[in-house]
């Protein structure tokens, strides 16, 4: 029966075994497989577009596009020409967060590492220290009360607004910060299986097979759909860091 | 130096890919054999089955493996596009910008000479069309003038033959009336002669009459 089909549990969409060093602190699965990926792909595409020619081709154009894309979209959009320094930081960021998004729709692996918490939350933890770094390093100790004390606030709501601001850019900001990409990459992977799992539990001889084109077309206007989000989330993570780190090194509030 | 590096990324790719070959399911059977000879190890160890190991992972607890080597990964991107990736891609982006700007004002410099050599040319072609409509006014008035004075000097010449010629005739008819005249008086003495020489009848007279003045008119 239909309804008797077993969807399998999170864990075992998620969990993924050991190629080498089972148990072990430097264990290689299938995420550790996709950041390799990332790292490769990120590589490659530098590598064989960074190319002279005046008019651009294939992998350069795509490559000066990237470049223009973070530098003018993001770096330029979210913190003025001053952005430009973060350049470098917020493309790794970009690049490593799309290309292991991607591997959601690639066959064989179609697992986006994004979709286990790690990988977002050490890049959050790592866009935290930066932006709070930036922060310090453009406010010196008056950081902390640029960070927590809104001009024009009354003394006697101080305490409150404070303590408001604190757990808002110090605690709730790194966890949003990584639950957007992490819970958006999981929803879209647990979309993609159950299609995928009612379109398999429909192919059968019984006469409801009819209906399994159903969720397959499910599957594939999904698959199009996460390249689309795979793309949003690693922009908006990016975007995001670029407005953190302007709202801490900003001298306006 | 670009190719063999790629030709190392090519290799790496392979192997990569390759690694793919040996990805399992995701109902992963080594790491639930782990699990579940932990589990059941623990089970031994506790000799009950209420051990935590029977619950599943929970999702939003950061395998350590993956935080590593996600650091790891990010770190290598951070560093090649930091150190290699950005500044090459940059230094050609900007080299190829600056080449347009300079191709741009070198054409915009172009340009400007361009234009300035054709107003020169203009300036030119104007000098020569008011040079050309001058001297075509003056062989006009030339000619004018030229055609001016030849028709006086006809008109001059041809007033001059015909009274040469008036006189001529006048002169011919003056002398032609004088010949004539003598003539007639040779005739009329002749004719006297005649008649004085030999008095005939008046016939006679008359047919000699005749007969010389047609010897005269033979004669002539």
């Amino acid at each position: 029966m239909l309804l008797s089909a077993e969807f399998p549990p999170l864990s075992h969409i998620t969990n993924w075994s050991a190629f080498a060093g089972d148990g072990q602190i430097w264990e290689i699965n299938k995420i550790v497989l996709v950041y390799g990926f990332a790292v490769l792909f990120t590589i490659l595409l530098f590598t064989l577009g960074n190319k002279k020619k005046l008019v651009p081709t294939g992998a350069q154009n795509l490559a000066e596009m990237a470049v223009e894309f973070v530098e003018d979209g993001i770096a330029v959009e979210t913190m003025g020409k001053d952005g430009k320094k973060y350049v470098p930081f917020l493309m790794s960021l970009f690049f490593f967060i799309f290309f292991t998004n991607i591997f959601e729709v690639v066959p064989v692996i179609q697992m986006p590492a994004a979709a286990r918490i790690a990988m977002p939350m050490t890049l959050a933890l790592i866009a935290y220290v930066v932006y709070h770094g930036a922060g310090i390093r453009s406010h010196g100790f008056g950081y902390l009360k640029h960070a927590l004390v809104p001009p024009g606030v009354p003394v006697a709501l101080l305490p409150l607004v404070v303590l408001i601001e604190f757990v808002s850019k110090f605690l709730v900001q790194p966890f949003s910060h990584t639950v957007r990409l992490f819970a958006n990459l999981l929803a879209g992977h647990i979309l993609l299986v159950t299609f995928a799992v009612l379109t398999s539990a429909l192919i059968t001889p019984k006469w409801y097979a009819i209906f399994a084109p159903l969720p397959f077309a499910g599957v594939v206007f999904f698959t199009a759909f996460e390249v689309f989000v795979s793309f949003l989330q690693a922009y908006v993570f990016t975007l995001l860091t670029g407005v953190y780190i302007n709202a801490a090194q900003s001298h306006e509030h | 130096m670009h190719r063999r590096l790629r030709l190392l990324l090519a290799v790496a790719v392979l192997v990569l890919a390759g690694s793919v070959g040996f990805a399992r399911p995701a109902s992963a059977e080594g790491e639930v054999d782990h699990a579940v000879e932990e589990c059941i190890k623990s089970m031994e160890e506790a000799n009950s089955i209420d051990v935590d190991c029977q619950e599943s992972p929970n999702p939003l607890v950061p395998e350590l493996n993956e935080v590593i080597w996600g650091l790891v990964g990010f770190a290598i991107v951070f560093g090649f596009l930091a150190k290699v990736g950005y500044p090459a891609m940059k230094k050609g982006m900007d080299a190829r910008t600056e080449r347009i700007q300079r191709d741009l004002d070198a054409a915009e410099a172009q340009r400007t000479e361009a234009a300035g050599i054709l107003d020169e040319y203009k300036a030119q072609l104007a000098d020569a069309r008011q040079e050309s409509a001058r001297i075509i006014e003056e062989a006009r008035q030339a000619a004018d003038s030229v055609r001016s004075d030849l028709q006086a000097r006809a008109e001059s010449d041809i007033a001059e033959l015909r009274a040469r010629a008036n006189a001529d005739i006048e002169s011919a008819k003056a002398q032609a009336i004088a010949d004539l005249r003598g003539e007639v008086t040779a005739l009329a003495i002749g004719a006297a002669e005649q008649v004085v020489g030999r008095n005939l009848d008046q016939d006679t007279n008359a047919a000699l009459v005749e007969a010389y003045i047609n010897s005269v008119g033979a004669d002539r």
